[in-house]
């Protein structure tokens, strides 16, 4: 297989193959320049390329072919006869050197890489025609700058990006400085010697580039592929999380926090919205990678059109209920709830990590009320969907000699009442019995509700001198102390602290903290 | 060198006769012009026909007319000028001379 190229010489479409066209052009320049004297000369060329068209037409209808070849221009050249030949006939008439009126060639090498003769992409063999030196003289001066600081693979790098490839015959005479004639592209062209000649370095470098070619292709098929089955496992994956929420899962799934927070009335619209944001572009992209892994067709100008006003959509109504949802957190209302304690000399802090369920609760998650007050316990903080803290304890001195507790329920929302509807709809148990102090780990809410930054800050007022022993499930809760500091060992169940007229102060510090 | 530059002169100057003559029988295209020369053997490449017939023609010797040609674009068909038969009536006149002169010269050659 060769490349053909289409000219235009006569008046007449010829189709020539590649090397034949750059000997026939090099012929025509030969012919133009040496009739290039006088004004008829313009005539003379034309008559040329008339007869050679011509005769091109009759090679093609005789052989029965559709392009002309290198052997064609050889023979059609050699019947119209070389520069030298015209020279001779006409050398009487000035009686003058033949050789005098055509300008000598100047002999203008231009560099190139030489790539038939390279080790690597040819930079060195091109600067060796270019200077006129032995290749191997370069190479040595080359390899031995590599070896200082590297200078010379960077050269050679720059070079090989700014040199351009000897590629046509032409360019490759220029390179060594002939004259590109025809004398030359013959000598040039039909030496095959030179592609032998060529390193096995070279070899490696060109099998190299082509395994590089190949094995990336690869890579990009094996990415794709890889895009494909988790994109697709992920888009399942998301079916199954919005066909969840929407009634296959249990109801429970809406009291977890991220979800919580959404009105109820918003979250089927938002949850198709957020779905349709996130799978669009999923599938965009699985489509996208069954293209280049399997060659396949481009996709659909309307289908892609279509999924992108369906992503756009979902883009503006997600937006639209996420600013609403946020309009929702505008106004905060708290309110405090005094509860007076039994003064005891020495409390004890616990958590209960028991959870009180409402009878509603209990119906909802189907638990028989085998304890009272359809308890159930459970160890449930810090899980994956936990709300954020929403109890937190401060423990202050009391100024008036009472022990007290104080609730402090607060929530947002869209108006201030809203806000305090929110607030008052917290319910937050705490026991005392005797002289345990017994706190729930998480606050309730009486009616069902979205989440509203609901949070109960509880304040422990005591006397000057009480003494509290606190749980260390409580650090969690503690707000303002370092629990840490205070466990001595790192392993007590209960840490000793005493309220005085400055605060809340550690009985047992922990001792390392004094090097600190 | 001396032998072939006088073959040359030789050859050149019989050349345009010889062109002329062809010419002379009617309009002619320039391949056909060609055709008859190698056939006289006297021309070896065509390229140097082209030169010599636009010489001729800038000269006044020759003027060419454009035909259509059923394959391909239209050719030059050239003929003489009155200038040029008049010339070719002076080149025969000189073509007798010559050879006058080739055969006076060749008979004292084999006499003496």
């Amino acid at each position: 297989m060769k490349k053909t190229l289409n000219i235009n010489i006569g008046n007449s479409i010829v189709h020539i193959e590649e090397d034949a066209y750059e000997m026939l052009t090099i012929y025509l320049n030969e012919v133009k320049h040496h009739f290039s004297k006088n004004a008829d000369d313009y005539e003379i060329v034309t008559d040329i390329e008339n007869r050679i068209a011509e005769m091109f037409g009759e090679i093609l209808s005789a052989q029965q072919k559709q392009a002309i070849n290198i052997e064609d221009v050889k023979s059609v050249t050699a019947q119209m006869g070389s520069v030298k030949d015209f020279e001779s006939s006409e050398e009487s008439e000035g009686a003058e050197d033949p050789l005098a009126h055509i300008p000598p060639y100047d002999g203008v090498k231009k560099l190139y890489r030489d790539t038939d003769q390279a080790m690597v992409a040819g930079v060195c063999v091109g600067l060796g025609h270019y200077l006129n030196i032995e290749a191997r003289w370069i190479r040595l001066a080359a390899l031995i700058s590599m070896f200082i600081g590297g200078s010379g693979v960077l050269a050679y790098l720059i070079m090989w990006i700014v040199i351009p490839r000897a590629e046509s015959k032409s360019e490759k005479m220029t390179m060594r400085g002939e004259e590109p004639n025809l004398r030359g592209f013959a000598n040039s062209h039909l030496n095959p010697l030179m592609k032998q000649s060529r390193g096995f370095i070279a070899e490696f470098f060109e099998f190299l580039g082509s395994f590089i070619q190949g094995a990336g292709k690869t890579l990009f098929k094996i990415i794709a592929v890889g895009i494909i089955i988790f994109g697709s496992l992920f888009l399942l994956f998301l079916i199954a999380a919005v066909a969840g929420l929407f009634g296959i899962w249990d109801s429970n799934v809406y009291s977890y926090f991220p979800v919580s927070m959404v009105n109820e009335d918003y979250l089927s619209s938002l949850v198709i919205a957020v779905f349709i944001v996130f799978a669009v572009p999923l599938l965009a992209l699985v489509l996208f990678s069954v293209r280049v892994a399997f060659n396949g067709r481009a996709i659909n100008k309307t289908l892609s059109f279509g999924l992108l006003i369906i992503w756009l959509g979902g883009v503006v109504v997600s937006i639209f209920y996420i600013a609403k949802i946020t309009t929702e957190f505008k106004e905060s209302a708290e309110l405090a709830q005094v509860t007076p304690l039994v003064a005891r000399k020495t409390i004890f802090l616990t958590v209960d990590k028991t959870r009180f369920f409402s009878k509603e609760d209990s119906v909802n998650y189907q638990i028989e009320s085998y304890n009272k007050n359809g308890r159930k316990i459970l160890n449930d903080h810090h899980g994956p969907f936990d709300e954020p803290r929403n109890v937190n304890l401060r423990i202050e001195k009391s100024e008036n000699g009472k022990s007290e507790l104080v609730r402090n329920y607060s929530a947002q929302g869209k108006t201030f009442e809203a806000a305090l509807k929110q607030a008052q709809n917290i319910r937050y148990e705490f026991v005392q019995k005797d002289s345990l102090l017994n706190f729930s780990s998480r606050l309730q809410l009486t009616k069902k509700a979205s989440w509203r930054n609901q949070e109960v800050r509880l304040m422990l007022r005591v006397p000057v001198g009480t003494h509290l022993k606190i749980s260390r499930d409580l650090e969690w809760f503690l707000n303002g102390y370092n629990y840490w500091d205070c466990n001595e060992d790192g392993t007590a169940e209960f840490t000793e602290w005493i309220m005085t007229d400055t605060g809340l102060k550690c009985m047992n510090e922990r001792k390392d903290s004094d090097n600190e | 060198m001396i032998a072939e530059n006088t073959q040359t002169q030789m050859r050149k100057g019989i050349l345009e006769y010889c062109v002329l003559l062809i010419i002379s029988r009617g309009e002619i295209y320039a391949s056909d012009i060609i055709a008859e020369l190698k056939s006289a053997k006297l021309l070896v490449v065509e390229g140097t026909l082209y030169p010599l017939l636009t010489r001729l023609k800038n000269n006044g010797l020759l003027s060419y007319n454009w035909v259509e040609s059923t394959s391909g674009p239209p050719r030059k068909y050239y003929l003489l000028t009155a200038e040029g038969k008049a010339i070719l009536g002076q080149l025969d006149h000189t073509w007798q001379e010559l050879v006058y002169a080739i055969n006076t010269s060749k008979t004292n050659l084999t006499n003496s």
